[in-house]
């Protein structure tokens, strides 16, 4: 794949071959050297090619190869010039994103209670494969339309938490009527669970301020101690994927679309095609946004039942909550003029500046909090939105991977990447020791670097660094 | 007939061969469910019947996979054995799956959220069939 570098952390794939527009990559010389390995690239080429895309085929920092859009994709379409949404520039999981709680207390006092603590998260914390949930079935209807807000309703969760929700908890236009009983079928049993993979739940120690205004305001000090988590829509939202996915094969003919790989599967945003998908999308975001609120409530119970202290006293309030797996319909200045566009980010944080009129008012002055998770023995970034950001608002979502699961699994066993964490100070309840493996800490790229490529790209500017003390893992 | 599990970063494949498309099938879902778990054929224990059909073989692959996974975790079983036939006048296949409750085995992969359709292959090659697919993990 031919490309030359524009400067000192944006490459460019030039427009050829049916590509729309160019794609532009934003990476340092060592991360590009691991991109170029793998098929990404190809990826990056591939989504050029969607009707009314503007300006470029974006790839972040941790951009690694996906299905369909790279892992750490961005693609912006016109909705005027018949701009396209895909399914596959969301993903299977629908609004899979990050929820941080800021907390009160230190490493000190997690070394106080530390088993205390993980076994409670242990028992508290359903992960893995059919491992129940924590909410009843019966909230589901209500879930799919009003999103986090249904869960507070329920009793899970602040109120005051859905100011530091983005969208506030709630994504507009869902339509639970056409999400298929087979989705509903699923979701039924897993609101409020984890599930696998790579999601996780960690214990961290804020160990480095490198903006402490935004960190104040963000309500991040030193030493504090946070909790992270990370997942998604659970098979809800893969059911709704895998349901529009079959529904838009034939809908590109009617439409006369074409496009290089079939998980790119596309139809304009104002099709009936089009909106349905994205009613779907959003009742799936919905979930998603009441799966982490739940699961933050069992983890300040499980905080609670260990300390003997309640969350409000231990001051476990939302630092924030952000998707990184959704298509917005955002305005966008291009070539000068605001335009609409249905923003894609397949593994990309929404990355909003100081004075986004979508802020809530404390955070206008500094920008959205961006959430970057490391893995379970690396940091993980709080980063903030800035001004002039050249990728439609979009940043980087976690460290990405380096290492198929195969490799990782081959090269230590569970048990050994447990020892080592242990030995690190971390402490791991794992949902299966055996899978442990693939998600070890050298299966990922240097986070560090990544969070770095994010202010040198002009992505997103470094607020906080956190280190991880203990981990559950799905 | 054969399968072998697919190198990729983030997630993962099967590519499979077999001499006739409901044998491709069968091969797909012991290789996608051997993804999960190994478990020994003989240890089913419920068994589920369903039929698919669909405009391609493409389809028939993705579609057939998808339902076995929706029924995994409806059912809370990982599926280990699978009867496959082909219909005789459409292009659509009636599958029995038997399978072992989750809570019963021993994991060795993540669930599989989904089938995708990137870079998807399923066609006559070579005197057989052949099938590429790659799952979200």
């Amino acid at each position: 794949m031919e490309y030359r570098r524009l400067s000192d952390v944006v490459w460019e794939l030039p427009a050829r071959d049916g590509m729309a527009v160019p794609g532009i990559i934003f990476a340092s010389e060592a991360l590009m050297e691991l991109v170029r390995e793998e098929r990404a690239l190809d990826q990056v080429a591939n989504v050029a090619h969607l009707p009314g895309i503007q300006k470029a085929s974006l790839a972040m920092p941790d951009i690694h190869w996906g299905y369909g859009f790279p892992i750490g994709g961005v693609a912006a379409t016109s909705i005027e010039e018949g701009g396209v949404v895909s399914p596959g520039g969301v993903g299977f999981d629908i609004c899979c994103g990050v929820r941080l709680l800021a907390s009160n207390l230190t490493e000190a006092d997690f070394e106080r209670h530390r088993e205390a603590i993980m076994a409670n998260l242990d028992l508290r914390i359903p992960r893995g494969l059919g491992k129940g949930a924590i909410a009843a079935a019966d909230l589901l209807p209500e879930v799919l339309l009003r999103g986090a807000a249904a869960a507070v309703d329920a009793g899970y969760g602040w109120q005051s938490d859905l100011e530091r929700c983005e969208e506030r908890g709630t994504s507009t236009g869902a339509d639970p009527s056409v999400v298929s009983d087979h989705a509903i079928a699923r979701g039924r049993g897993q609101l409020g669970s984890l599930g696998a993979g790579n999601h996780f739940l960690e214990i961290q120690v804020v160990d480095q301020i490198h903006d402490p205004n935004a960190a104040e305001v963000f309500g991040l000090a030193p030493g504090m101690l946070v909790v992270m988590l990370h997942c998604g829509s659970r098979g809800l939202g893969h059911q709704s994927c895998t349901d529009q996915l079959r529904l838009m094969g034939p809908a590109m003919s009617r439409h006369g679309i074409t496009v290089p790989d079939r998980q790119l599967a596309c139809v304009p945003v104002q099709s009936a095609e089009g909106q349905e998908y994205l009613a779907v999308m959003a009742a799936s975001a919905n979930f998603a946004w009441a799966n982490r609120h739940v699961l933050a409530h069992a983890a300040r119970e499980a905080f609670a039942d260990a300390l003997g202290i309640s969350p409000e006293r231990m001051g476990m309030r939302l630092v924030y909550d952000v998707a990184h797996n959704l298509a917005k319909i955002e305005t966008h200045q291009v070539e000068g003029r605001p335009v609409q566009l249905c923003v894609h980010r397949k593994g990309a944080t929404r990355a909003f500046g100081p004075g986004h009129p979508d802020l809530p008012e404390d955070l206008t002055p500094v920008g959205q909090p961006v959430l970057v998770p490391g893995s379970m023995g690396t940091a993980s970034w709080v980063l903030r939105g800035v001004a002039d950001n050249p990728a439609f608002d979009s940043a980087a979502h976690g460290a990405g991977r380096v290492m198929s699961r195969k490799q990782a699994k081959q090269r230590e066993s569970g048990r050994a990447v447990r020892d080592h964490l242990e030995a690190e100070g971390i402490s791991v309840r794992p949902g299966s020791i055996r899978l442990l493996s693939e998600e070890a800490p050298y299966a990922y790229k240097d986070v560090d670097e990544v969070a770095d490529v994010c202010a040198r790209a002009n992505l997103a500017a470094k607020v906080a660094r956190l280190r991880p003390v203990g981990v559950v893992k799905g | 007939m054969a399968h072998r599990v697919l190198a990729h970063t983030a997630d993962t494949g099967i590519e499979a061969t077999a001499d006739s498309l409901a044998s491709l099938i069968r091969e797909l879902l012991l290789g996608m469910f051997g993804l999960e778990a190994t478990i020994e054929p003989s240890a089913a224990q419920r068994w589920i019947t369903l039929r698919v059909e669909a405009p391609t073989p493409e389809d028939l692959v993705v579609d057939t996979l998808s339902e076995l996974l929706f029924h995994s975790e409806i059912e809370d079983l990982v599926f280990c054995d699978f009867r496959v036939e082909m219909d005789r006048d459409e292009l659509a296949v009636s599958v029995e799956a038997g399978g072992v409750p989750v809570g019963a085995v021993e994991p060795e992969g993540p669930p599989i959220k989904a089938v995708t359709f990137h870079d998807l292959v399923a066609e006559e090659r070579d005197g057989g069939w052949y099938a590429r697919v790659y799952f979200d993990v």
